[in-house]
């Protein structure tokens, strides 16, 4: 039986067919700030600390700085001096700044495991085309 | 009140006692482009709001430390993406069993959806487009529904514009093929 290939590009398909409650987003907001108030209430309130005991925990701060800084330039002395043992500090932080988009570009790496040969040819072959600027739709259609 | 244009809204945010006020026109301008990228993810609406919610309460977090290389709409479309996704990775971690399939509920749980207005085509459409792989289901979803350009495709999931033809192109022959067996 010769059946009636499907058309994507029928355009009452391209619309999404979802629907919402009534002024959803005429209250989005509002029940936003609601929500932020309530986790920033519920977040613990810092302490004030005494100018005395702020100096005190300073100076013992900048101790176990300075015993940790010498724990760790004798460490790598002793090691040769052998390169690379210190964080790189900008590294890290640039680290924490791409922590979020890790999962997202894992999952993308993953998904190219996930096709099967011909797949992977295709796209190989899709991609060197699209780099050369060949127009797709005239070697799709 | 006059829409504040992206600069305006991270100026805004950045100046003492305009935060709120910079921080409600951001959520006025994109919080229905947002609701709707999130919701051909996650589907339902009431995970929508949850995820929509979340995305914005980041970006209050966050917005402070944006750097605008990269574009607000660009950003904040980064991060919606990235919450719905951990959302439907949190959801498969609390799935009843492991051989339970997620994608496969929501397909399934589409039919009595309240809040579904599709005729039947666009339901067998859905539930097709729920079994893609996920990257493709996104990338599917920005091209066919929003209609969002390859290139600022790349910026969102950071991948290459021809990687991002190639997904597509074989999300259309799946869907293709899965509407023709039904």
């Amino acid at each position: 039986m010769d059946r009636k290939k499907p058309d994507l590009q029928q355009e009452p398909l391209k619309n999404h067919p979802f629907g919402l409650p009534e002024g959803y987003f005429e209250s989005f907001s509002e029940r936003l700030h609601q929500r932020i108030k309530e986790e920033e209430s519920s977040r613990v309130p810092v302490r004030k600390i005494g100018t005395v005991t702020r100096w005190l925990a300073m100076a013992a701060a900048i101790l176990a700085a300075a015993l940790i800084t010498t724990s760790i330039i004798r460490f790598t002395t002793s090691n040769n001096g052998a390169d690379g043992l210190y964080p790189d500090l900008a590294l890290l932080e640039q680290q924490q700044v791409f922590n979020d988009d890790l999962y997202l570009y894992k999952l993308l790496d993953e998904e190219s495991d996930e096709l099967d040969e011909d797949e992977a040819f295709a796209s190989q072959a899709i991609e060197y085309l699209a780099i050369n600027d060949v127009e797709m739709d005239l070697i799709f259609e | 009140m006059p829409e504040w244009d992206d600069r305006e809204i991270i100026k805004g945010f950045n100046t003492q006692g305009k935060e709120e006020i910079a921080f409600n026109q951001l959520v006025s301008k994109y919080q229905e482009r947002l609701y709707w990228h999130i919701r051909k993810i996650v589907i339902s609406h009431d995970d929508t709001d949850d995820v929509l919610q979340n995305t914005m309460i980041k970006v209050w977090r966050s917005l402070g430390n944006f750097r605008s290389e990269s574009g607000l709409f660009t950003w904040l479309y980064r991060i919606a993406t990235n919450e719905a996704l951990s959302f439907l990775k949190q959801k498969k971690k609390k799935a009843f069993a492991p051989w339970v399939d997620v994608e496969e509920q929501m397909s399934e749980n589409l039919e009595a959806d309240p809040w579904f207005n599709g005729d039947e085509i666009q339901l067998k459409l859905q539930q097709a487009i729920l079994k893609l792989p996920e990257k493709q289901r996104i990338v599917f979803n920005m091209k066919y529904f929003d209609q969002v350009k390859y290139v600022e495709m790349s910026k969102i999931l950071g991948t290459s514009v021809g990687a991002l033809k190639a997904s597509y192109h074989h999300a259309v022959k799946k869907i293709e093929s899965m509407l023709e067996e039904d």
